[in-house]
């Protein structure tokens, strides 16, 4: 990095990044792709074809409008006074790069090499080359011109005005996620193109809020909604519940957003666990499972233990109980085991548990016949799995078990946020800092880190009883190690101890597989990579709490001044809320 | 000074396998008093604050701090009003200042586990006034707005300050200070100096392990020496300095009786002493080394 910062004088960035904007601009009408793709029935690539925007202008769409966004962006930033214009100028360079690599890679390798994305039968495509090199010319500009550091703004407003910019910045908010969900259809052999257009859209969306976070926009907003906590958690969840109303609100999507949102639920309750109390627990999935198969059981199903059916509500809070009191179970060996060891002890529960579900211990489970036709919730005589009419209205199926579980989320994220910022939650912190000190100041640490089991436990329990309700089928195959290698993973690439982080962390984890169910041969591979990427080079995760970034960051060290390590730097001006 | 001490040790043992680290040490701290405990590497000074704070349970003798039994659990301890900084500041690093001292607040609030779930009238009573004292005590130690930097960011004497503030949050009858001096400048020595005599002020006892004998000697009222496990001398700090066995177990032979040495060694080895003008035997002022800090 040093040697290419002796050859990039500061004055080459202006001519690199205006270079490297109008390239882009010219990639995006460039044609992408030469031929059409026989094997998908001689459907093209989307938005591939060339020269289409001089017959209709306005018809550019896809990752083609994209690159024509970035381009005239980093055009305009080169000569426009923009705060901290070459760290911006990088961002959108990445940006670039990623929609570029990410469409490129995929024709060549599904079109039959290299023909496919540059000269082939008379055509030629060289859009997705021109596009990787701009960005590469517009990252090079930013280091040209020295990375300055994110841009803080000091406007302090009145609320009225902050509640209109946190509202508007929710609505973006979701029509993002609307748009992110809906970005290239549901994947699947239908439709092999949802992989590259779904990660080329956020390829596109990290570039552009990497600039926005450059300029200082993200900071502001998550300052603004720090602020306002309370309006904007109403918000966050009223814009959350007007998901369905959206491009998104098909049955395929209420599905996975549901199912996501018990991730996210199951996660949080982890970030109890691993996040505050810093106690690594590599079996935590077994209360989701206990917390399925207690309400599984109590649900009237014909497989069931138990020959009664009682009220969700009810059935729910036994799962929960259930749950928690296994939660401290397995917590009491925290008061004389630690750390690696921990970790052992929490991972062979969760081995035991998957083996008594597998082989119905007790008749309680159902062994490999998993319990199957577990009823669906009935409120008022409305069947939770049926599509809901309200008026002239007709909302997807499965929209009853979403809005459901978006009020459990919110449940579970208050109940976070709130011990979080309370005497135990202190405590749960300073065990994780240094346990012998924490001891010193007068903490009961043996109860406090039960404690943190046991709440983790009963979140995932109750996670768990929606769990079993909304799939039907309770099988011990759902629980398995993976499940929670894959929580622990959304908790630690969303970053520790943070209620955003865990829901982000927990809805990548869910929709990236959904969206590349074409590359499943690949899936776990590029998703290991993935992992392996962002811990390198944001090891304090996407959205950190303020004492992980601290800690993994380094950002004190690197000589930062001290008020910008005040503000909180994330990447979704909503993600900041609830901290 | 009242008769009953605040804290008082008898005939404490402690024998770790075969080796005594501390046999039979009384002391008594009563109250408004500054104990200061001095005595070379190894001589079982760490030990001793050990069982004085519960991490250690005495293999014999007992511990009393007002007339009762010490718990052999560090928390209870604390609970019971005794408070103690570390010899290698042990604070929450990724904490604020604020928020290490209120952690300091934990037990003396009463708050469960329900209250802070759902934030009531009461939580936030007792929230806003654990962050009032702990505010207020941040202000005492001298870190003034401070409150809302990383411990981690602080410089090293601020922490030594923020790690009293923390001990002190606990509303300690005895506070333990670890070797508060170490590492610091003149002029810090003299700051924490005076903020140990300020904590008595506030009626709090304080038990002072130090390498620095200079400093000992001009802030406690009662000095103990600790040689090899056992309590050698006590009193106060002008009868101590002068003890010739002080001055021969913990600082050395007086420098006459050195100079003297290094002459005679000079003369027998048939040379003209080179000690003669510039030999200055300066102070001892060595560092705890491992071997005590080992034992946490």
């Amino acid at each position: 990095m040093s040697q290419l910062k002796d050859v990039l004088k500061p004055g080459l960035a202006r001519p690199l990044a205006v270079g490297g904007g109008v390239l882009a601009v010219i990639a995006a009408l460039l044609p992408w792709v030469t031929y059409k793709f026989a094997q998908y029935g001689g459907d093209n690539y989307p938005a591939a074809a060339s020269l289409q925007f001089f017959d209709a202008p306005f018809q550019l769409e896809g990752y083609r409008l994209h690159t024509l966004i970035l381009g005239v962006v980093v055009v305009v930033v080169a000569l426009a006074p923009v705060p901290a214009r070459h760290r911006v100028l990088r961002a959108l360079g990445w940006g670039l790069v990623a929609v570029g690599v990410i469409n490129t890679v995929f024709a060549a390798v599904e079109g039959g090499g290299l023909g496919a994305v540059t000269a082939a039968d008379g055509a030629i495509a060289f859009g997705g080359f021109a596009c990787v090199v701009a960005g590469v010319l517009a990252i090079l500009a930013g280091i040209a011109g020295g990375i300055e550091h994110v841009h803080v703004w000091r406007a302090k407003v009145a609320t009225p005005v902050a509640y209109l910019v946190l509202l508007v910045s929710f609505v973006v908010l979701l029509l993002l996620v609307a748009m992110m969900l809906n970005a290239g259809g549901q994947g699947g052999v239908g439709n092999p193109y949802a992989g590259p257009i779904f990660l080329s859209l956020l390829g596109f969306l990290a570039g552009a809020l990497g600039a926005l976070h450059g300029v200082g926009l993200t900071g502001w907003i998550s300052k603004l909604s720090d602020q306002h906590k309370v309006f904007s958690v109403a918000v966050l969840v009223l814009c959350a519940l007007a998901l369905p109303f959206t491009e998104a609100g098909t049955d395929y999507w209420m599905t996975t957003a549901a199912n996501i949102g018990i991730y996210a639920a199951t996660a949080i309750g982890l970030n109890i666990v691993v996040g505050l109390a810093g106690l690594l627990d590599l079996g935590y999935v077994a209360f989701l499972g206990i917390g399925a198969f207690v309400a599984a059981n109590f649900s009237g199903a014909a497989a069931a233990a138990f020959g009664v059916e009682l009220p969700f509500v009810l059935a729910a809070i036994i799962a929960a109980v259930v749950a928690g009191i296994f939660g401290a179970i397995v917590g009491s060996p925290t008061l004389r085991v630690r750390g690696d060891y921990l970790a052992i002890v929490t991972l062979a529960f969760g081995e035991i548990f998957k083996k008594a579900a597998q082989n119905n211990i007790g008749g309680l489970t159902g062994g490999a016949n998993a319990i199957p036709n577990v009823p669906p919730i009935n409120w008022f005589g409305q069947s939770f799995d049926k599509s809901l009419t309200i008026g002239s209205l007709e909302l997807p199926s499965g929209v009853l078990y979403y809005v459901l579980i978006i009020v459990l989320v919110a449940l579970v994220m208050v109940v976070f946020a709130n011990l979080k910022n309370a005497r135990i939650g202190r405590a749960w912190i300073a065990i994780r800092e240094d346990e012998d000190a924490a001891r010193a100041m007068g903490i009961k640490t043996g109860q406090a880190k039960i404690l943190a089991f046991l709440i983790g436990a009963t979140l995932a329990g109750l996670a768990g009883a929606v769990f079993a309700h909304k799939t039907s089928t309770v099988a011990y195959d759902s629980f398995q190690f993976i499940e929670s290698v894959t929580l622990l993973a959304a908790v630690i690439l969303g970053g520790m101890g943070s209620i955003p982080g865990a829901v982000l962390g927990a809805a990548l984890l869910l929709v990236l597989p959904e969206k590349l169910r074409e590359f499943s041969d690949y899936r776990l591979m590029l998703f290991g990579l993935a992992l392996i990427l962002i811990m390198r080079f944001r090891p304090q995760g996407l959205v950190p709490d303020r004492h992980r970034r601290a800690e993994l960051a380094d950002e004190g060290a690197e000589g930062v001044p001290i008020e910008e390590l005040n503000v909180h730097d994330t990447p979704g001006g909503s993600t900041a809320v609830a901290r | 000074m009242t008769a009953t001490p605040v804290l008082s040790a008898s005939n404490v043992s402690m024998v770790f396998g075969g080796l005594t680290a501390l046999s039979e040490v009384s002391l008594q701290l009563h109250e408004g008093q500054i104990l200061g405990l001095i005595g070379p590497n190894g001589a079982g000074k760490t030990t001793f604050f050990n069982c004085l704070t519960g991490l250690y349970t005495p293999t014999r003798g007992t511990v009393t701090l007002r007339g009762r039994t010490l718990p052999s659990d560090p928390a209870a301890v604390t609970v019971a009003g005794i408070a103690r900084t570390f010899q290698n500041i042990r604070l929450f690093p990724s904490m604020t200042a604020l928020e290490n001292v209120m952690v300091g607040r934990h037990s003396r609030m009463k708050q469960g586990p329900l209250a802070s779930l759902f934030h009531g009238p009461a939580y936030r009573k007792g929230e806003a006034d654990a962050r009032a004292r702990s505010l207020e005590l941040l202000d005492f130690v001298g870190l003034t707005g401070l409150d809302d930097e990383l411990a981690r960011n602080l410089p090293y004497g601020d922490q030594r300050r923020l790690e009293i503030a923390r001990a002190l949050a606990t509303d300690p009858a005895v506070l333990l200070l670890d070797e508060p001096t170490a590492g610091m400048n003149p002029q810090e020595t003299e700051a924490a100096r005076q903020l140990i005599f300020a904590i008595r002020e506030t009626g709090v006892a304080v038990v002072v392990i130090e390498h620095d004998t200079k400093f000992i000697f001009s802030l406690c009222d009662h000095v103990s020496v600790l040689v090899q496990g056992q309590l050698l001398v006590e009193g106060a700090p002008e009868v101590v300095r002068g003890d010739p066995r002080v001055i021969e177990a913990y600082l050395g032979k007086p420098p006459d009786e050195v100079e003297a040495e290094v002459r005679q060694y000079a003369e027998e080895a048939g040379r003209p002493s080179a000690a003669e003008s510039t030999m200055v035997i300066p102070p001892v002022r060595e560092r705890d080394g491992g071997s005590e800090g080992g034992n946490r």
